[in-house]
C-alpha cells in the first residue's frame, strides 16, 4: 500500500475516470479541480493510490475473469462513507458531494457504487 | 392518451418523486389491467402484492435491494412485487369448461365440456397442474405473467405515472408478503410519478425490425414499410430517439437534486 507518488492525472484510473466523466456524464472535469483535491484526500487517508482503490474492489485470479469483491466494495463503501462524513463543518450537500466524488471516480471504473438518496 | 401514444411513452423510469405517494385508484387501474390480460387455459399466472415503500421499516427496505436496484427500490413509493403462480393450472378445467359456457370457446372450434373432461384435463392439464416445476410450466408462468405485468405498465403510463421492473432480494420481502410456496418471484414493478421528464432521455435503441422479426422462415427478416413507420410516427408511437440534446444535463440536475454521484 503506498499513497499517491506522483501528479494523480497520470494514473490511468484517473485517466479512465475523467474520461468517463467527459463522454458519460458531459462533465469537463477540468473545470473543477476540487475533484481531484478530494479524491487525494481520500488516497492519503487510505494510503493507497488511486488504480490501488480501484485494485481494492476487484477480486483477480489467473485465467479468470475479474469480478467485484463483494468484501471490497462494501468495505470501500464503508470508507467513503467515513470520509463524506468527516467534514463535520459543511453543510449536507457538501459532505454529499465528497462521498459522491469518490463513488464517481470509482464508478467510472467499472465498480457499481449507489449513494443512495442524499436530500 | 391514445394506445398508440401509451405504448411509445413508457420508458423503465428510474428517478421518481419520491415524496410523492401514488393514488390508490391508479393502481387499482394497473391491477385490473393486469387481471384482463391474456392468460393461457385462463390461468392467472400473475400474482402480485401493493407494497407502500414507507410502510416497511428501514431494515427490511435496505435488505430488499440489490447492488444494482437499490436506488430505484428506494425512490419509488409504490412496490408491486410480482411472482409467477406455478400452480396455475390447477382448476383449468373448470376455468375452461366455464370459457365454452359464455361462448369464448366453442365447437366451431372443436370445444366442448367431455372433451375438456376426457382428454384435455386428463392429458394435458392435469400432468401439468400435478408437476408444477416442470419446464412448460415455468415458460408458459413466465409468458402469461409477463404479458400481465405489460398491461399493468401501460396503464400506468396512461395515468400519468412512471414504471421500472427491477429486481430484489427476495427473502426479506417475504417475511412481510407471506407468499404460498409456489409463487415464483419474479420482478418488483416500482410506481411512482417521474421525477425525470416522462421523456427520459427519448425512446431506447432497439435493434432494426428485420434483425427481431422474421416473415415466413427465419433469416428472412420482417421488412418496415416506411409509410406505416410514418403513420407510427404521427401517432407518437415512434419517438425521437435517445439521447435527446438535453439528457445529460436532466442527469445533472437530477444527481443534484438527489445528491447522487455523477
Amino acid at each position: 500500500m503506498s499513497a499517491p507518488d506522483k501528479p494523480l492525472e497520470e494514473y490511468e484510473s484517473v485517466q479512465t475516470w475523467y474520461r468517463g466523466l467527459r463522454e458519460q456524464s458531459g462533465i469537463d472535469p477540468t473545470q473543477d479541480r476540487s475533484r481531484l483535491d478530494l479524491l487525494r484526500e481520500f488516497c492519503m487517508a487510505l494510503d493507497l493510490d488511486p488504480d490501488a482503490l480501484v485494485a481494492a474492489c476487484l477480486l483477480k485470479k489467473e485465467g479468470r475473469e475479474t469480478k467485484i469483491s463483494v468484501k471490497g466494495r462494501r468495505s470501500m463503501g464503508e470508507r467513503i462513507a467515513e470520509f463524506q462524513s468527516r467534514d463535520a463543518s459543511a453543510d449536507a450537500r457538501e459532505r454529499a458531494r465528497r462521498g459522491n466524488t469518490i463513488r464517481s471516480f470509482l464508478i467510472h471504473n467499472g465498480i457499481l457504487l449507489q449513494s443512495g438518496i442524499q436530500i | 392518451m391514445e394506445f398508440k401514444e401509451v405504448v411509445g411513452r413508457r420508458r423503465s423510469i428510474r428517478y421518481f418523486q419520491s415524496w410523492r405517494q401514488v393514488e390508490r385508484e391508479k393502481i387499482q387501474v394497473m391491477l385490473e389491467a393486469a387481471r384482463l390480460a391474456s392468460c393461457a387455459v385462463n390461468a392467472t399466472f400473475l400474482k402480485a402484492v401493493v407494497v407502500v415503500r414507507d410502510q416497511l421499516d428501514h431494515d427490511t427496505l435496505e435488505a430488499l435491494k440489490t447492488p444494482v436496484s437499490g436506488l430505484n427500490i428506494e425512490l419509488a413509493p409504490v412496490h408491486i412485487y410480482t411472482y409467477a403462480d406455478m400452480g396455475a393450472y390447477v382448476g383449468a378445467q373448470g376455468r375452461l369448461k366455464k370459457l365454452v359456457d359464455v361462448g369464448a370457446l366453442n365447437a366451431t372450434h372443436g370445444w366442448s365440456h367431455k372433451f375438456v373432461d376426457d382428454f384435455v384435463w386428463p392429458n394435458i392439464l392435469k400432468p401439468l397442474a400435478d408437476g408444477a416445476t416442470q419446464a412448460s410450466v415455468a415458460g408458459a408462468a413466465a409468458s402469461d405473467a409477463g404479458i400481465a405485468i405489460c398491461q399493468a405498465m401501460l396503464a400506468a403510463v396512461d395515468e400519468g405515472l412512471g414504471v421500472c421492473l427491477s429486481a430484489f432480494v427476495h427473502e426479506p420481502i417475504a417475511k412481510i408478503v407471506n407468499p404460498p410456496k409456489d409463487w415464483l418471484p419474479l420482478w418488483v414493478l416500482l410506481v411512482g410519478y417521474p421525477a425525470e421528464s416522462w421523456e427520459a432521455g427519448g425512446q431506447r435503441p432497439r435493434p432494426p425490425m428485420e434483425e427481431q422479426f422474421f416473415e415466413g422462415k427465419y433469416g428472412n427478416g420482417f421488412k418496415p414499410d416506411p409509410k406505416v413507420t410514418e403513420q407510427l410516427k404521427a401517432a407518437k408511437m415512434i419517438q425521437a430517439p435517445a439521447p435527446l440534446p438535453w439528457r445529460k444535463d436532466e442527469i445533472k440536475a437530477l444527481a443534484r437534486m438527489f445528491g447522487l454521484p455523477e
